[in-house]
């Protein structure tokens, strides 16, 4: 959805300025709007000014950080910090997390896209249990599966393997649910003129169904990269040795490292810059699909 | 379609995917888990993994070149490990039937995994058993049985800010010995944003003061808890008045994390630290001055506290001949010194002690305080309860340290029955 | 006839092979490792090899029975880590309710332009790594960082946030002269009861000082993530109610009040719902940032039960925290949704529906609404 489209929109609804209401005085209309935009302000201080520090501070020396901390512009600008990084194992972690985190996102798109497109298109016997069954384990607290959770990896034989790190994560209820509610809003003639040319019900989902998808697949991509790039407790108990350490695991090892190991905060900021980097330009990439997406409901009323 | 057999169907098709999971993997696993009592005799070159703790990337170097000679010598290979985590990596390699071969297990732990059968009792087989400080074998020692080869220990000792002794007109005549030097040199070393003495606020520091006063947590063969005793008290209530007269503080009050930092930020002029301070202060504080001296004598004379780790050898490991034969590589002086100087530590071999003596003349202190040393408790689910009694010190200042013994003689009490 | 069945056939066939990686995916590593769980909850496995061979034996309630009723040092710190949790989930959920429910009102203006560039610095935070944001406010509230250095310009002295175990109840209810302040002990009358093995006194420590950088963590990530929700929730409000309420000459004040809150309460519900699942797990924040110090005032149940297995290799005990945090959270969210519920017997269908998926999806997976038909 394009910027225009999401403005007009709210022009439409906005609950702040009834349409029918007479023509506001002018001073107040400009003092309200002053008030909006310094509460806007403030609170976009509150949430850049740390990722400022963050950048500013990742290109200090060690002692200049700890020396000035609020002044996010260094006095020696430097990036040792970066270098030591990649002196460690910083490249490897990396990409351990991006190979991980695209089989993952691969994996959801697909498997949450079949099995949405089944809860929602395919009349089987059961359906509406396992509709159930997927919203049930929606409900389960992630973190108390943790440990039981490394019990199974292991009692497969995937400790410590990147199937182990992929295989758990390769599909989820939430995206199920996606794109069972995306598909359920798709008009059913398309798929009937395919099914009277005779293509199966695969060809159906793979050649017409799935192309009409885009914004909803789009959705679950970035969803499923984001929070595959992110994950840290599914990593902490399913590997173990240095060479499958990913970004989040490494990165919190630099954090909880050991007690002489000294501060050290330009190198934990650095890594920190480097690995939101390719979240961030994700999210800017794709900044209006996702939030829009969200918005998605209105659209639809 | 009734919703009775549908849910049927959706139960029998979990139950197989459980099934399935149960079954998996099985083989492997016990196979894996009932081999701790065999000794596989290596046959050809091996690769052995050796995990480790590291301060950075040096310290794994140095693991690396001394393991050459061995590597060389017998054609084995050694792949070094440095964890993030060792005890979290161990304890799941543990579950997993596929730990390390060989790890350094620190003796906070290793009645855990010695209790649990993780590690393989090899010590008797070592010939350098002798050589071993008697302190250190009998640390890990579990159920009269010598598990593992001490790797290094070190101890603690008063270290000193030269520059800053100097300047408040001390000389090397005023080394406190008592008590009551040490809270009079404190006095005269607290000066606005510097504290005499910084300590750190677990029993690993101020536990050595419960030593001097003729205490300890346990009793020498760990059968008993000795905590809720007078001599304990005595200890903790002079801690809590160096605190109070504000001439000594605990390394958070100064925004430090350990001594370490207290005194080479300049912070403290004097701190209790172990032999691993040298490695530190020279990364982190190049420009300290520094002189490591006998910690001072309580009313029941000299204390001081030993730290430890050994080379544990798992219980499940395929390569167990190949492992001990590293170990006891490890073990003779050489190499033993050579890491123990790369690493700031003092080597666990008697036999050892001269050539360390040599090279670092300095730390003598150290070193002296090895024959009267304390070495950690040693039993099997403590590691809790010190963790506990170290989070009630840090509240030392202002509590009660009666109840905080009471607390550790009711919780230990607990694990050792 | 035959045709027609046949058709129905492949379509079954079809629909159950769609969704069998999914089923396989969850059953195996979600449905699996619950039971596995609770087998090892009930067993006296000790962590070696698998809990499912032959030495594992079945203790049947032991765990639990220990884990509540003995009085032991793992008893007190489950409730410590109960307390702990307690106190966060009390000031996170309605606090970063609230500031997300006041960004979208704000960013829900038709006079303000260039609203996006706000609404994705709110929402930034919520798609970046845990880990990330940790040691940036590990830095930010270091003993000499951003936050104090701050402060010291205001001349206040800020204190060593993540060293910090006072319970700021504690210090407050020294002010008014109950106990005396965080450092000393608390009155004969609270300190002689126990609950579980922690003195009632202790139950009413409040959040650490250090606990509150946590808190104020998760709410700056996670606000924006509802405030996305609340902004949803704000468009799928019809602009004819606000017409009406304009030529009624309703005030903007009143047009909240009566309008907008009650059409949100859909929202609403899925964002508390979400605040509690959430809360109650937290996990990431403390591995990274604390590991339960100072003073055990960060310990959580989630990280405990984790703590207790792993290092300290009592899985039996670790796992049966897990059970009784699942217990708590479903409590919780029982007892929230009733709460929710009574105050408006009058069902709506449509909404009533999307409660029953809506809660469950993590809070910060930019899920959309979904188009609702």
């Amino acid at each position: 959805m394009s910027q225009a489209t999401l403005t007009r929109k709210q022009t439409a609804y906005d609950p702040e300025a009834p349409a029918a209401a007479p023509p506001p005085n002018a001073t107040r209309t400009a003092v309200l709007k002053a008030l909006g935009y310094s509460a806007l302000t403030v609170f976009a201080l509150l949430y850049l000014f740390p990722f400022v520090i963050q950048i500013g501070t990742s290109f200090k020396t060690d002692p200049d950080a700890t020396a000035n901390p609020l002044n996010p512009i260094p006095s020696n600008f430097t990036t040792a910090a970066y270098q030591q990084l990649f002196q460690q194992d910083f490249g490897l972690w990396f990409t351990n997390s991006l190979v991980v985190a695209l089989l993952v996102t691969a994996g959801r798109v697909f498997f949450d896209s079949l099995a949405g497109y089944a809860l929602a298109r395919l009349r089987f016997r059961g359906r509406g249990a396992v509709t159930l069954a997927v919203v049930a384990t929606m409900a389960v607290p992630g973190v108390v599966l943790l440990i039981p959770k490394f019990l199974i990896i292991k009692q497969l034989g995937m400790y410590d393997t990147y199937s182990g790190m992929v295989l758990p994560l390769i599909a989820d209820a939430a995206g199920v649910f996606i794109m069972k509610n995306f598909f359920e809003s798709v008009p059913v003639s398309l798929e009937e003129a395919a099914k009277l040319d005779g293509a199966g019900v695969f060809r159906t989902f793979w050649s017409v169904v799935l192309p009409v998808a885009k914004p909803a697949l789009i959705t679950i991509t970035i969803i499923a990269f984001q929070s595959s790039w992110n994950e840290l407790p599914h990593f902490l108990v399913s590997r173990a040795s240095p060479e499958t350490n990913t970004l989040t695991t490494g990165v919190a090892g630099l954090l909880t490292g050991a007690l002489g190991a000294g501060n050290r905060y330009p190198l934990k900021l650095a890594a920190a810059v480097l690995m939101t980097i390719p979240v961030a330009l994700m999210f800017f990439v794709f900044q209006k699909r996702i939030i829009s997406g969200s918005l998605e409901g209105a659209v639809k009323e | 379609m009734s919703r009775k057999t549908t849910t049927a169907a959706v139960a029998a098709c979990l139950t197989g995917v459980l099934a399935l999971a149960a079954c998996g993997g099985g083989g492997g696993f016990d196979s894996g888990a009932d081999s701790g009592a065999t000794q596989p005799t290596a046959s050809g070159p091996v690769t052995l993994k050796f995990m480790i703790t590291s301060n950075g990337p040096a310290d794994v170097k140095l693991q690396q070149d001394t393991v050459k000679a061995w590597e060389t010598k017998t054609g084995n290979k050694v792949e070094v490990i440095a964890a993030s985590d060792i005890n979290q990596q161990l304890t799941q390699g543990f579950a997993a039937g596929s730990p390390a071969d060989v790890f350094f297990t620190d003796a906070n732990v290793f009645p855990t995994y010695a209790k649990a059968g993780n590690m393989l009792a090899y010590g008797d087989q070592l010939d350098m058993k002798s050589d071993f400080y008697e302190g250190l074998v009998k640390t890990f020692t579990y159920d009269d049985k010598f598990y593992c080869a001490p790797k290094d220990f070190s101890t603690l000792a008063l270290i000193i800010n030269t520059d800053m002794w100097t300047k408040a007109g001390l000389t090397d005549a005023d080394v406190p010995k008592t008590w009551a030097d040490l809270e009079t040199v404190s006095k005269k070393l607290t000066t606005g944003g510097v504290k005499g003495l910084v300590i750190g606020d677990t029993r690993d520091r101020v536990g050595a003061f419960m030593k001097q006063a003729g205490g300890w947590i346990a009793n020498a063969d760990q059968t008993q808890m000795t905590a809720d005793t007078p001599e304990n008290l005595a200890g903790l209530q002079e801690v809590q008045k160096l605190l109070a007269s504000g001439s000594a503080a605990y390394p958070k009050s100064v925004d430090s994390g350990w001594g370490g930092e207290a005194i080479g930020k300049g912070k403290a002029a004097m701190t209790i630290e172990g032999n691993w301070i040298k490695g530190a202060v020279k990364n982190d504080f190049p420009d300290l001055k520094w002189k490591a001296f006998e910690l001072p004598e309580g009313p029941q004379g000299k204390g001081t506290l030993s730290f430890t780790q050994c080379y544990g050898i798992a219980s499940v490991s395929k390569n167990q001949a190949a492992a001990i034969d590293l170990v006891k590589y490890l073990s003779t002086a050489e190499p033993a010194l050579a890491l123990a100087k790369g690493l700031g530590v003092m080597p666990s071999l008697k036999s050892a002690a001269d050539g360390y003596k040599a090279a670092f003349p300095d730390e003598a202190a150290f070193l002296a305080g090895a024959e009267y040393a304390q070495g950690p408790v040693t039993v099997a689910g403590m590691d809790p309860v010190l963790k506990d009694f170290d989070t009630q010190l840090q509240g030392l200042p202002g509590a009660d340290p009666k109840a905080m013994l009471a607390r550790l003689q009711k919780n230990g009490q607990a694990a050792l029955s | 006839m035959r045709r027609g069945g046949s058709a129905r056939a492949a379509e079954t066939r079809s629909g159950w092979l769609f969704v069998s990686p999914v089923i396989i995916v969850l059953g195996l590593f979600l449905v699996a490792p619950i039971v596995i769980a609770f087998w090892v909850s009930v067993s006296d496995w000790n962590g070696r090899g698998s809990p499912l061979s032959s030495g594992v034996s079945f203790v049947g309630a032991e765990n639990y029975r220990q884990l509540l009723t003995e009085d032991s040092l793992t008893r007190s710190d489950f409730a410590t880590s109960l307390r702990n949790n307690f106190y966060y989930v009390l000031l996170v959920v309605p606090i970063q309710t609230v500031l997300a429910l006041a960004l979208a009102l704000l960013l829900n203006q038709r006079r303000l332009k260039g609203l996006s560039f706000f609404r994705t610095a709110y929402y930034f935070p919520s798609v970046t790594s845990s880990v990330a944001i940790a040691s940036v406010f590990l830095f930010l509230f270091a003993g000499g960082g951003s936050v104090n250095a701050l402060l010291g310009i205001f001349g206040i002295d800020g204190p060593q946030w993540f060293a910090d175990p006072r319970g700021v109840l504690h210090i407050a209810l020294g002010w008014v002269g109950i106990g005396n302040g965080a450092d000393g002990p608390g009155p004969v009358a609270l300190t002689s009861h126990d609950f579980l093995g922690l003195s009632w006194w202790d139950w009413l420590a409040g959040p650490s000082v250090a606990m509150l950088t946590i808190i104020a963590l998760v709410i700056w990530v996670s606000a924006g993530g509802y405030m996305l929700l609340f902004l949803a929730g704000l468009q799928n409000v019809s602009s004819d109610v606000y017409e009406a309420a304009a030529i009624d000459g309703a005030t903007r004040w009143r047009t909240l009040r009566s309008i907008t809150l009650p059409l949100l309460r859909p929202t609403l519900f899925t964002v508390l719902t979400l605040g509690l699942i959430g809360t109650w797990q937290v996990f990431d924040q403390v591995y990274i940032m604390s590991k339960g110090n100072p003073g055990k005032t960060t310990l959580t149940p989630a990280f405990l039960s984790y703590d207790q297995s792993i290092n300290n290799g009592q899985w039996g005990s670790g796992t049966a925290m897990s059970f009784v945090l699942f217990g708590i959270i479903v409590v919780f969210t029982a007892i929230q949704s009733l709460v929710l519920r009574d105050r408006d017997p009058g069902s709506r269908g449509r909404f009533g529906r999307r409660r029953a998926v809506q809660p469950v999806t993590p809070p910060n997976s930019m899920q959309p609404m979904g188009p609702t038909t």
